[in-house]
């Protein structure tokens, strides 16, 4: 066997093993996500219900928590932890460590999913129906937070681990540039100390003390504050490890290089910048916030273009020089020359897509005035559904598609069911988010199993609700079948005999690292400017908001999800509870 | 075995030009030609960025002028 053709399993069979781990983790909770969104999709359409109204929440948190905390940061820590081995071609520090943190955060996402589907199982009287957006007053059942607590902490020893293996290498490598994967990898890690400082500081000193009694009442404002302030950049996290496929590995399917290395190291930075200061803009119609300092979040946001804009232009030109070494000609004809029977390529190049047109939704979420539109109403999942519904999690399963041989020295089972699967994924978001967005500028809701109102009638320009349900039902439905297929073709992948030489390596950038100043390897100084940003966009407001409603604030009166006083001890988990020091 | 990984080893272990993609299909043709970064022009990128732009504009007034100042106002003060 060629070094060239030996594959990361090959050469790291420990690290492949807890990637694999990782991924398994991240697509169960994937499969088990669709389920919910296919079951919201067809009863907010009235298309088929079989579970009562009253359990929508129970769902809605489910498929919330499930793909956008497990699924999409379980498949993170995998594929970072591929590029950093792969990349500095190093193992761990110590690989014990690495299956520690692991394994918290697995344990952790554990507790918080079964504390969740316990809500289902009314017997129990355990539930957290509070959504992904976990702030007050809806209120959960401790174990809801402690596994959260536990998962966080979890990816907090994911960053030192790489971090570790990074200042080893360094010793070994004094001169070197950073490797880019490498690179994005720490500052996606940056910015994600930062960004939960604030989810941190929520949950243990408000949310999780409240829920266990220990504190009568919280400041709801404040905690909705401190989870926007995570709020905002944890859908970078989301995003970076697609922008990480886009930029690394997708330059390499079509057949070209990537444009250039230095941008997409400014991008990085820019996103470590930028970021956090913006959370508010979550919070345009929340009262106890001045008009000024939500004007403050929107500019910091219309920033936030620029990284994107960036990145469209670097990896729509990695994608071109890729066509046109494969002879692609013309202003536009190059792009038949791309490898379009890739399920790889096609569905990174079609999650690009869709991440386009949720540039579009995202700009009018955005504005100020404009926002106030299509806050609150099912526009809002139209966007994200574009957003890390598409361009995260399409990128991700495609990209597993490349990735999975390479871990597991077996190839996929069908490349063409591939390739059907993601067009699926793409048909199936594209009706289902046309119609969220449309209906959304009707007024319909998001977040209710019943969105028609009594005696009131949606005024369409155009088309009717009758229809665009229609669309969102069917919508959803492809993208359940789409997830099958997924889960499906990979599961049958294991059933492949094992083969020699499926090892892929990754091309040189058009333009390297050396054409980019060595300041933008300085990760201390990047940490230490977004801190002064953060503090400067986020110190008065919360200071106002702590001055105005008191730390413990006012109005804070749990809505009664939570049924911790029910709580029965029969089950045998009183245990727990007077460990916990429970009581009320 | 398909050409994306090869059945023999290459003589040096060097693969001829850049490799295939493991998922793409065996068939799939490889690239033709080497693009240095001089020789390259993304006029291609530029026109569909132009393009992407040039709608977003468009929408977006479209969305501010007839969605927004066409409602009634739904939060004041
Ligand atoms: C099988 C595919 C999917 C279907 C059918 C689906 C369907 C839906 C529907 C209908 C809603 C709106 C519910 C409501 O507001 O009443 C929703 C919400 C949501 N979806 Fe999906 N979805 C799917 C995949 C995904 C993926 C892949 C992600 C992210 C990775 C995602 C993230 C979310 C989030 C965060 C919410 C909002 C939850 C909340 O309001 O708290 N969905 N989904
Ligand atoms: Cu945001």
């Amino acid at each position: 066997m060629s070094v060239e053709r030996e594959t990361f399993a090959d050469r790291y069979p420990e690290e492949a093993e807890l990637v694999r781990r990782s991924f398994l983790v991240a697509f169960t909770a994937l499969g088990l996500g669709a389920l919910f969104g296919i079951i919201q999709a067809l009863h907010r359409t009235n298309v088929l219900r079989f579970i009562p109204s009253t359990d929508y929440y129970t769902v809605l948190t489910a498929h919330g928590v499930l793909l956008v905390i497990v699924f999409t940061i379980f498949y993170l820590v995998g594929l970072y932890q591929w590029a950093v081995t792969r990349s500095l071609d190093r193992s761990p520090t110590n690989i014990n460590f690495t299956r520690a943190w692991l394994t918290l955060m697995t344990i952790g996402s554990v507790i918080t999913g079964l504390t969740i589907l316990l809500g289902f199982v009314d017997q129990i009287g355990i539930s957290a129906d509070v959504l992904f957006t976990f702030y007050a007053p809806l209120q959960a059942h401790p174990l809801f937070y402690t596994g959260l607590v536990v998962f966080i902490i979890g990816t907090w020893l994911a960053g030192v681990d790489w971090f570790r293996t990074w200042l080893h290498w360094k010793q070994d490598n004094p001169d070197e540039r950073i490797p880019l994967q490498t690179f994005m990898v720490l500052t996606t890690m940056i910015m994600w100390y930062v960004a939960t400082i604030g989810v941190a500081i929520a949950v243990l000193f408000f949310l999780l003390p409240w829920s266990l009694g220990l504190i009568e009442t919280v400041n709801p404002l404040l905690t909705r504050t401190l989870f926007w302030f995570f709020g905002h950049p944890v859908v970078y996290f989301w995003l970076l490890p697609a922008y990480m496929l886009w930029y690394t590995v997708l330059p390499k399917l079509a057949g070209g290089r990537l444009f250039s290395d230095p941008l997409a190291r400014v991008v990085f930075v820019l996103f470590v910048l930028l970021s956090t200061p913006v959370g508010i803009h979550h919070q345009y119609v929340d009262p106890g916030i001045a008009e000024g300092f939500k004007f403050i979040a929107m500019t910091n946001t219309m920033f936030l273009l620029l990284p994107s804009l960036l990145t469209a232009f670097t990896v729509v030109a990695s994608m071109e020089h890729g066509a046109r070494q494969r002879g692609g000609e013309g202003l536009f004809r190059w792009l038949t020359a791309l490898p379009w029977r890739d399920p790889a390529f096609t569905g990174m190049a079609l999650a690009g897509l869709m991440f386009a047109a949720g540039g579009f939704s995202g700009m009018i979420n955005a504005g100020m005035n404009i926002n106030y539109l299509v806050h609150n109403t099912i526009w809002v999942p139209g966007h994200f559904h574009l957003t890390v519904g598409t361009a995260v999690a399409l990128t991700m399963m495609a990209g597993t598609y490349w990735l999975w041989p390479q871990l597991t020295n077996r190839r996929l089972y069908s490349r063409p069911i591939g390739l059907l699967q993601v067009v699926m994924w793409f048909g199936g978001m594209a009706l289902m988010s046309n119609s969220m967005h449309v209906a959304g500028l009707y007024g319909v809701p998001r977040r209710t199993a019943e969105p028609q109102y009594a005696g009131f009638d949606f005024q369409t320009a155009f088309g009717s609700i009758a229809e665009l349900n229609v669309q969102l039902a069917v919508g959803g439905t492809l993208l359940f079948v789409s997830t099958l297929l997924f889960l499906g073709n990979l599961a049958l992948s294991l059933g492949n005999p094992k083969v020699d030489g499926l090892g892929q390596t990754l091309p040189e950038p058009l333009s390297g690292p050396d054409d980019s100043p060595r300041v933008l390897d300085n990760m201390k100084l990047w940490a230490g400017i977004a801190l002064v940003l953060v503090l400067l966009a986020y110190a008065l407001p919360l200071g106002a908001i702590v001055q105005n409603g008191g730390l413990f604030g006012t109005g804070g009166d749990a809505y009664p999800v939570s049924v911790l006083g029910r709580f029965d001890p029969g089950v045998g988990l009183d245990a727990v509870r007077e460990l916990l020091g429970v009581g009320r | 075995m398909s050409r994306g990984v090869p059945a023999v080893e290459e003589e040096d272990g060097e693969p001829e030009g850049p490799e295939q993609s493991v998922s793409a299909p065996a068939m799939q043709e490889g690239p033709e030609r080497e693009l240095s970064h001089e020789e390259f022009d993304p006029k291609g990128t530029l026109a569909l960025i132009l393009m992407y732009f040039t709608i977003l504009v468009v929408m977006w007034v479209f969305m501010y002028f007839i969605e927004f100042l066409g409602n009634d106002l739904v939060v004041v003060g």
